[in-house]
């Protein structure tokens, strides 16, 4: 009985001591990152390295805003990914709403024909997409990112699937009261979408935040780069400074952090609505 | 005879009545939702489906297309050109093109050995990165699972954090951690009494490096997945296995394995989508470097694409590239829907 007792507690201790050196590990890296933003480049090179931060943030910053117009890549970055996720929300949500409760003629096939390009990897999509924004002269636009992943057929098969749980009795009951097909929609069912709204948000802007290989491809004015962009060009550049590149990461994931720790709830949700869903 | 007896009991059970008045209810509900605007429901799919239509499916088709050619220049060309009264639709031809036929494929498989290196180094952070990030997804979430762990909210976070860095952004992290000379890695280990390892040097360095990064990225990721897939299923299994005097491995081979096998093999295919698709992290940490030890499917397709402007040779490896995930997403689903 005692031997079971004292594995009981061995267990239980090395759970404990698994998760916390996961912890460690998971945050080591982020931790070095404030270091590096924080501390002058010359201390970069200084052996044994400073392992504690300091408080040069700001003067990083300005260089680095010297060097590159980050604010501008930051800025350039808020409008496309804004206006991708407002976009495909209303594109993804009305065809949603259609699909989940409408009938028409092809509505199965249609539907199973989206599902079926959720497996296409984007890698076959840029080479012609880059043809096609050089044809439009689309290039160097805010356009040429936002529009060609708005019809996102992940988007299309989560609201779906949650418009699906409205009941017909409410949307019924509003038609006798004499509301229209379209107010259906956005009185109705858009309201009651909520949860699944913002947690599909998250998982567009995400992607949009952090697209890298398509932009790369039709952005190549250093005034028009996004984030990723303006953070690879650093890490390209002749002399890689990494003061300057650590606190363009640190702006970089700062706002997404907030959004993780503030709204857990929807971007766990919406890590699970891609998944879980048959 | 037997069939009918059971049959007319089970038309007369309540369950079947109750089955078949909801279906009776459930078809009388979809012909009251025949709009009664005929069209509007194309109305609410049309901007979808435009949008998708010209840079989804069109793209999808072409790159297939172009796959057979070699790609000459940019064309201002008319293609199509319709005229309906006031309404006029121009298609310009997009490139000028020279048909090859299959000589892309055939010099991809049997002469391109840069591409070969490119599918070797893919090959191998999947074999080494996929295993080692499931296992220890799995293993986090196993010990999240258990009952006697407190704060288990606060340790879901703190794991999970990753998922909230940009690729760009964690790999130029990653990048400096694991720089020779002034990195955080190299520095910890002389502490330990090794020798400093040369990992973005060394051919084997870098892929480690990026195996260590990816791993660190997605595995909280996973962990989320696997935790909401251990959370279903039943604790009834675990009581009724407890009572049978299962050790704790027996409870995880018989009773969690088998339960979770769907969510663990949707772990394991799209990670496996993930992984043949990686550009980002090579991009920025390896260059693809050293002397091409790293470089990947994708960045492959980047630089005959847009570096050396090999549009049709760079379609023909996309293709390849499908091709290859969708077999080995096709194999897993096979072996691991089994049993």
């Amino acid at each position: 009985m005692r031997t079971e007792d004292r594995n009981e507690a061995l267990w239980k201790f090395g759970s404990y001591i698994f998760l916390l050196t996961l912890v460690v590990l998971v945050m080591v890296p982020l931790y070095w990152m404030i270091v590096a933003a924080t501390i002058p480049q010359s201390e970069f090179f200084t052996w044994p390295p400073r392992l504690l931060p300091g408080f040069e943030w700001f003067s990083n910053f300005q260089a680095l805003q010297e060097n590159v117009d980050f604010v501008r890549s930051m800025g350039n970055s808020i409008i496309i990914s804004v206006s991708y996720t407002a976009l495909s929300l209303v594109l993804c949500s009305m065809a949603g709403f259609a699909f989940a409760k409408y009938e028409f003629r092809f509505k199965e096939p249609l539907f199973y024909f989206i599902l079926a390009t959720l497996v296409l990897p984007i890698q076959l999509l840029i080479i012609p997409l880059f043809l096609l924004i050089t044809q439009l002269g689309w290039t160097n636009s805010y356009l040429a990112v936002i529009l060609p992943w708005a019809a996102n057929p992940l988007g299309i098969f989560l609201m779906r699937q949650n418009m699906k749980a409205i009941p017909d009795s409410l949307l019924e009951s509003a038609r006798m009261d004499g509301a229209t097909e379209f107010q259906l929609y956005y009185k109705i069912a858009l309201p009651t979408m909520l949860p699944s709204l913002a947690a599909l948000s998250i998982i567009l802007f995400l992607n949009q935040w952090q697209a890298f290989l398509y932009p790369l491809v039709v952005l190549q004015d250093p005034q028009m780069y996004t984030i990723p962009l303006a953070l690879a060009d650093l890490v390209g550049a002749q002399r890689v400074y990494f003061d300057q590149i650590m606190v363009a990461t640190s702006l970089a994931v700062t706002p997404i952090f907030v959004v993780f720790l503030t709204m857990q709830q929807y971007f766990i949700k919406g890590i699970l609505s891609g998944s879980v869903k048959q | 005879m037997v069939l009918g007896a059971i049959q007319s009991r089970v038309r007369s059970s309540r369950t079947y009545q109750q089955l078949s008045d909801r279906v009776r209810y459930a078809r009388q509900d979809v012909s009251d939702l025949v709009p009664k605007i005929p069209g509007l429901p194309y109305a609410y799919i049309s901007p979808f489906f435009i949008l998708f239509g010209i840079f989804l499916l069109f793209p999808t088709v072409y790159t297939l297309y172009l796959s057979f050619f070699n790609y000459v220049s940019v064309s201002n060309d008319i293609l199509l050109q319709i005229a309906a009264g006031p309404f006029e639709l121009t298609i310009p031809q997009i490139a000028n093109l020279e048909w090859v036929g299959l000589s892309h494929y055939e010099r991809l498989i049997f002469r391109d050995s840069l591409f070969h290196t490119s599918l070797f180094n893919t090959s191998f952070i999947f074999f080494v990165q996929v295993p080692l990030m499931v296992i220890l997804g799995l293993a986090t979430a196993l010990v999240l699972d258990s009952k006697f762990i407190r704060a288990k909210g606060l340790f879901r976070t703190l794991i999970a954090l990753p998922v909230a860095t940009g690729l760009v952004a964690y790999s130029t992290i990653f990048l400096l951690l694991f720089n020779d000379q002034v990195g955080l890695v190299n520095y910890v280990l002389a502490q330990v009494g090794f020798e400093p390892v040369s990992w973005l040097g060394s051919a084997w360095g870098a892929r480690f490096t990026l195996v260590i990064a990816v791993t660190w990225r997605w595995l909280g990721y996973n962990m989320i997945i696997l935790l909401a897939g251990l959370q279903t299923v039943p604790q009834q299994l675990y009581e009724a296995a407890e009572i049978d005097g299962a050790t704790r491995w027996q409870k995880f081979r018989y009773v969690t394995l088998p339960q979770i096998r769907p969510v663990l093999l949707f772990v394991v295919v799209s990670s496996t989508i993930g992984t043949f698709q990686i550009f980002s992290e090579p991009y920025v940490i390896t260059g693809g470097g050293p002397s091409n030890a790293t470089i990947t499917i994708v960045q492959y397709i980047y630089n005959q694409a847009f570096l050396q402007l090999n549009l049709g040779y760079a379609s023909a490896v996309s293709v390849i590239l499908v091709i290859i995930v969708s077999v080995m997403s096709i194999i897993q689903i096979k072996y691991g829907g089994e049993e």
